[in-house]
């Protein structure tokens, strides 16, 4: 009996969730998130992140920084449902010739948690964009 | 940037270790066993604090090397078999911080108080390649209310997983689940302390009615991210005949035949380090003296660290050998696991 309220309430507070869920479809993940600066700024974060993370910063030795951001902003943004088209190359052709392995793939997620986190975007929503770029894994990893 | 202080000693270190060994061994076998010992101490606390302080690439990396590479929390924790999961079930995801390059690992203690039983369970799991994973448990079950007060039961899980396919986290854009089949073998050790309810003779499970003390349980686990969500959902199979986990030992004069049971966790993640969710796991019921019923649990599981993890829960695993004790209630109380690992 205990057991079976116990789910009773869990389906409701499910529904419940879902319903608001549906109530908020009309807006891009993008303004959810707080738009353009909101992730401007996240972007600005992860890129001091990746610099000082010992686990992935020498794949970034001989990149530019600015260029960097400019691309990782564009592909947020697009991903994300914004006005943005993103001009950088494919996941494959860009990561191929760094060899990434497992753990630095999932090192740089983390610090983009992180940088989306500094940005104020709640943790909800930092996974819904996290959702969109986690089947890169198979384009990016390649060791 | 890299640190070739520490890989360097590293592999410096390895080789001049070992020749000291060779050059001390014909001079006396057990100095040569005592410096074998040692090195093999060496080497093991050498690859246990070069990874946590290496956990950048060298271009000569080894899988031997443990990577801590999984983002937090996906790694699981230690269920009540030993197993890597949450509290009470498996999940498809194999145990340790370790990546499909290399490998990890967890000792976990756990403490369940009910209301008139409780349980202890300590062990250590391996995964590898994020592929496989071997888990060795002990568990220990007291009673300590009703009639039965005293008595006390011990049990051995030794256990194999392998991910069959999926990935549980980076497939968010297809429906497939990270699936892994798994098999423990359970050993019961026996009855301890029959002297403290008058039953000195009671000794094995069998005693109780169960057809062995021994038994090997089957299963599918099936695990999905739904990252969008923040939401782990996991279910599982398994085909068992153990009674109370393998506490009651298996089989038994109600029915001796394996059974199907149907197990599940739903989990929401709160923060890249805390989930909280719930758990069910159906068990059979073979016994006359022990009306076995399901087990659940609401729990909170808390990833301090990749090194440190804590799971709390409220679990109730039904009533336990009610028509003996004439304590009809659910048996109910607080579950606590800590895991560390790599």
């Amino acid at each position: 009996m205990y057991l079976r309220g116990c789910l009773v309430r869990l389906a409701a507070v499910s529904a419940l969730a879902l319903m608001s869920a549906g109530a908020r479809a009309d807006k891009t993940l993008y303004e959810s998130m707080g738009g353009e600066p909101a992730l401007r700024t996240a972007v600005e974060h992860f890129a001091d992140l990746v610099q000082t993370d010992d686990r992935i910063n020498f794949t970034f030795a001989e990149a530019d920084m600015s260029k960097f951001k400019k691309l990782i902003f564009e592909q947020l943004c697009n991903l994300s449902g914004g006005p943005c088209k993103y001009t950088g190359r494919d996941m494959r052709t860009s990561h191929v010739k760094l060899n990434i392995n497992n753990a630095e793939f999932n090192a740089l997620a983390e610090d983009l948690y992180i940088a989306l986190d500094r940005a104020g975007i709640p943790y909800r929503l930092q996974n819904k964009l996290m959702a969109l770029l986690a089947p890169m894994q198979h384009d990016i990893v390649t060791k | 940037m890299k640190s070739p202080l520490s890989i360097a000693a590293f592999d410096v270190g390895g080789p001049d270790q070992s020749r000291t060994a060779d050059r001390a061994a014909p001079r006396a076998p057990w100095l040569g066993q005592r410096l074998h010992l040692m090195l093999v101490a060496f080497v093991l606390s050498d690859v246990l604090c070069v990874h946590a302080a290496l956990a950048q690439r060298a271009p000569y990396e080894s899988v031997l090397m443990p990577d801590s590479g999984k983002l937090p929390l996906t790694a699981g924790f230690n269920e009540v078999d030993g197993v890597g999961g949450a509290g009470l079930v498996p999940w498809a995801l194999i145990t340790g911080y370790g990546t499909a390059d290399s490998w990890g690992a967890n000792a976990h203690y756990t403490a369940v108080q009910l209301r008139d039983f409780r349980l202890r369970s300590y062990g250590a799991a391996v995964g590898a390649l994020d592929r496989i994973e071997v888990s060795a448990t002990a568990d220990k079950f007291d009673v300590t209310g009703t009639a039965l007060n005293g008595l006390n039961v011990s049990q051995h899980i030794y256990g194999l997983k392998v991910r069959v396919f999926g990935d549980a986290v980076y497939d968010q854009d297809s429906w497939v689940p990270q699936t892994a089949v798994g098999v423990e073998y359970k050993k019961n050790s026996g009855i301890g302390n029959g002297a403290a309810v008058g039953l000195p003779g009671l000794v094995s499970p069998t005693q109780l009615g169960a057809l062995s003390d021994s038994g090997t349980d089957w299963y599918v686990s099936a695990t999905k991210v739904y990252l969008a969500q923040s939401l782990l959902v996991n279910a599982v199979l398994r085909y068992t005949k153990a009674n109370e986990f393998g506490l009651l030992g298996f089989g038994g004069d109600r029915s001796g035949n394996r059974s199907v049971e149907f197990e599940t966790t739903i989990a929401y993640i709160l923060t890249r380090k805390f989930a909280v969710g719930a758990e069910y796991r159906d068990k059979p019921h073979n016994l006359k003296v022990d009306d076995e019923r399901a087990a659940w649990d609401v729990f909170a599981a808390w990833t301090a660290s990749r090194n440190v993890s804590i799971v709390g829960a409220y679990v109730s695993l039904g009533s336990i050998l009610a028509p003996v004790t004439k304590q009809s209630r659910d048996q109910h109380g607080a579950y606590l696991s800590l895991q560390v690992g790599f």
